[in-house]
């Protein structure tokens, strides 16, 4: 099934043809606004530029010694899926509430398509780890939200082809708190890729899931990454999880948070769940959390 | 589709807790009635039944019927006064740290005052009558509801801000789609603890500043040693405040929040 790792493991933080920063092409605000029939082809990757960016980006809490992330600078291309793993207090987190713009970074900059990235914008989804439903709207209403705010036509169309999509139509008048936890997070991703974000970024949105579970959604995830192909950021601490579903498994280091390495994954796409077992894939994850272990003792220590 | 069992089982426990009540209920009115009859005074203490043939005679007269309309229009009216102040107040300040700043100190300072330290001043300024009522009551219900509101405000989820604003929520929408909804459990119950309170204010309002109504028909026949129309109105205010009461939990639980209730 899978192809041999064969690209060099090692890879500059900063992407090719980063340095074509200036006059790109400027990016409308939406991409796409109105149009009660989504297209599943709104996220045309622009040649070579990145998607996102991040330059020497540093990030400090008020009152701690040591800045959470510190001169951290990475390209995500259109398209990519890139996941962010490390132990936790590493700021994978913080980092991605970065890319939210939730956050602005205390040092450095960031760029969504070239353009300084200053604020949260429905052009980036997020999926949070759990609890992020409004538990006051019914589930088709959580997913009609940013449709809603947009003033897209018929965001209840939109909300139920997206509930179609994660298999979830026949839930659409439930009260979230009446879902399992899995259903919610089907419900979190169907509402953050409602307004047809070009980036998804994603939050841990697996980690308080049973295994059995999470396994499933890993799998769905990427058959809904296939069809839209959304740039996606993916925070987690699980190894095989980041090996399975990304492009480029992106791992950090801890205090301070910096990137220790970034490790393509070439393995072919669609993925099927026994890719975990070939000797590729143990391969990467023996690399991985031997590098993980390496950064583990050193703060243990 | 969940839910604590089948219907006939949902109703047999229903049944059970109707039983239970109407038992309570007999056993208080009999030791009402043993208390009574020991005492030997009307005056001091009469029985359920008097109290019960007075309630007749009342409702012939006319008279319960009169003070009953004039006390539930002026709950009413002080809990709407209370209630469109205060939930707005509640969720601006919530809002803004700076109106927080500035009137947060003021609350703290006038809350203690209890709604009877304001009659005189309520009647020096509208003298007798509704106005000093719908006052007092407004008074009374307007921190419960206030306080429950600003709590809902403020314990607003950050993730369901962010998650908001990351959908396209504007600042105006925030306030009307996430934190009013987001506060709206806390608000019910601080309305009908905010009931509540207006009714215990509107018998003290009445006792003082007003010429009808339940609270002046406690005073009069306070004064006229009539006890057991004394009783008629305390009765009555405890039985229409709690079908109130009663009735806002019903509306609570099918229009205000129901998705804290999911059938």
């Amino acid at each position: 099934m899978a192809r041999g790792v064969c690209e060099h493991s090692l890879r500059a933080t900063e992407s090719p043809l980063s340095g074509a920063s200036g006059g790109g092409p400027i990016s409308p605000r939406l991409h796409i606004v109105g149009g009660g029939e989504p297209a599943p082809e709104t996220v045309e990757p622009k040649a070579g530029l990145p998607r996102l960016r991040l330059e020497n980006v540093t990030i400090a809490f008020k009152g701690r010694r040591r800045p959470a992330v510190e001169d951290v600078s990475l390209s995500v291309g259109a398209g990519e899926f890139v996941a962010l793993l490390g132990p936790s207090g590493c700021g994978k987190s913080t980092l991605l509430n970065v890319f939210a713009g939730f956050r602005a970074p205390t040092r450095g900059h960031v760029y969504l398509d070239e353009q300084p990235h200053l604020g949260p914008s429905a052009r980036c989804g997020i999926v949070f780890q759990k609890h992020s439903l409004f538990p006051w709207m019914t589930v088709i209403d959580n997913v009609a939200f940013g449709p809603r705010r947009l003033g897209f036509e018929n965001p209840r169309g939109i909300a139920h082809e997206l509930l179609e999509m994660v298999g979830l139509a026949d839930v659409a008048d439930a009260w979230p708190s009446s879902l399992s936890g899995g259903m919610q997070q089907r419900v979190g991703i169907a509402r953050a890729l409602a307004t047809r974000p070009p980036v998804l970024l994603m939050d841990e949105p697996f980690g308080a899931l049973v295994a059995q579970t999470r396994a499933l959604m890993q799998e769905e995830l990427l058959s809904i990454w296939d069809k839209l192909r959304p740039t996606v950021v993916f925070v987690t601490h699980d190894i095989e999880e980041a090996i399975f579903l990304a492009d480029r498994v992106v791992v950090m280091e801890t205090l301070p948070g910096r990137i220790a390495r970034e490790i393509p994954i070439s393995f072919e796409r669609p993925r099927a769940p026994d890719v975990t077992d070939t000797p590729a894939f143990i391969e990467r994850r023996r690399e991985i959390t031997e590098l993980i272990r390496a950064e583990a003792r050193k703060v243990f220590r | 589709m969940k839910g604590p069992g089948n219907w006939p089982e949902r109703a047999s426990a229903a049944a059970s807790t109707l039983l239970l009540g109407a038992i309570g209920l007999a056993l208080f009115l009999a030791i009402w009635t043993f208390a009574s009859v020991r005492l030997g005074s009307a005056v001091l203490l009469p029985p359920p039944v008097e109290v019960f043939w007075t309630y007749g005679e009342l409702i012939a007269d006319g008279t319960l019927i009169k003070d009953v309309r004039a006390s539930i229009v002026r709950v009413f009216a002080g809990f709407l006064i209370a209630a469109s102040l205060a939930v707005p107040l509640a969720l601006l300040l919530a809002y803004s740290r700076i109106l927080r700043g500035l009137v947060m100190p003021l609350v703290a300072l006038i809350r203690p005052i209890p709604p009877i330290a304001w009659i005189p001043l309520a009647i020096l300024w509208m003298g007798l009558g509704d106005p000093p009522s719908f006052f007092i009551t407004a008074i009374a219900a307007f921190f419960p509801i206030f306080l429950n509101s600003f709590a809902g405000g403020t314990s607003l989820e950050a993730e369901h801000v962010n998650a908001a604003r990351s959908l396209g929520a504007k600042p105006a929408a925030l306030l009307i789609t996430v934190m009013l909804p987001s506060a709206l459990p806390m608000i019910a119950t601080g309305l009908r603890i905010g009931l509540g309170q207006a009714w215990m204010a509107v018998v003290t309002a009445e006792l003082v500043a007003a010429q009808s109504g339940l609270g002046y028909l406690i005073q009069i026949s306070r004064l006229n040693l009539e006890t057991a129309r004394v009783l008629v109105g305390m009765t009555v205010i405890g039985l229409l405040g709690a079908v109130m009461i009663g009735a806002l939990g019903v509306i609570e639980r099918r229009a205000i929040v129901p998705w804290h209730y999911p059938r």
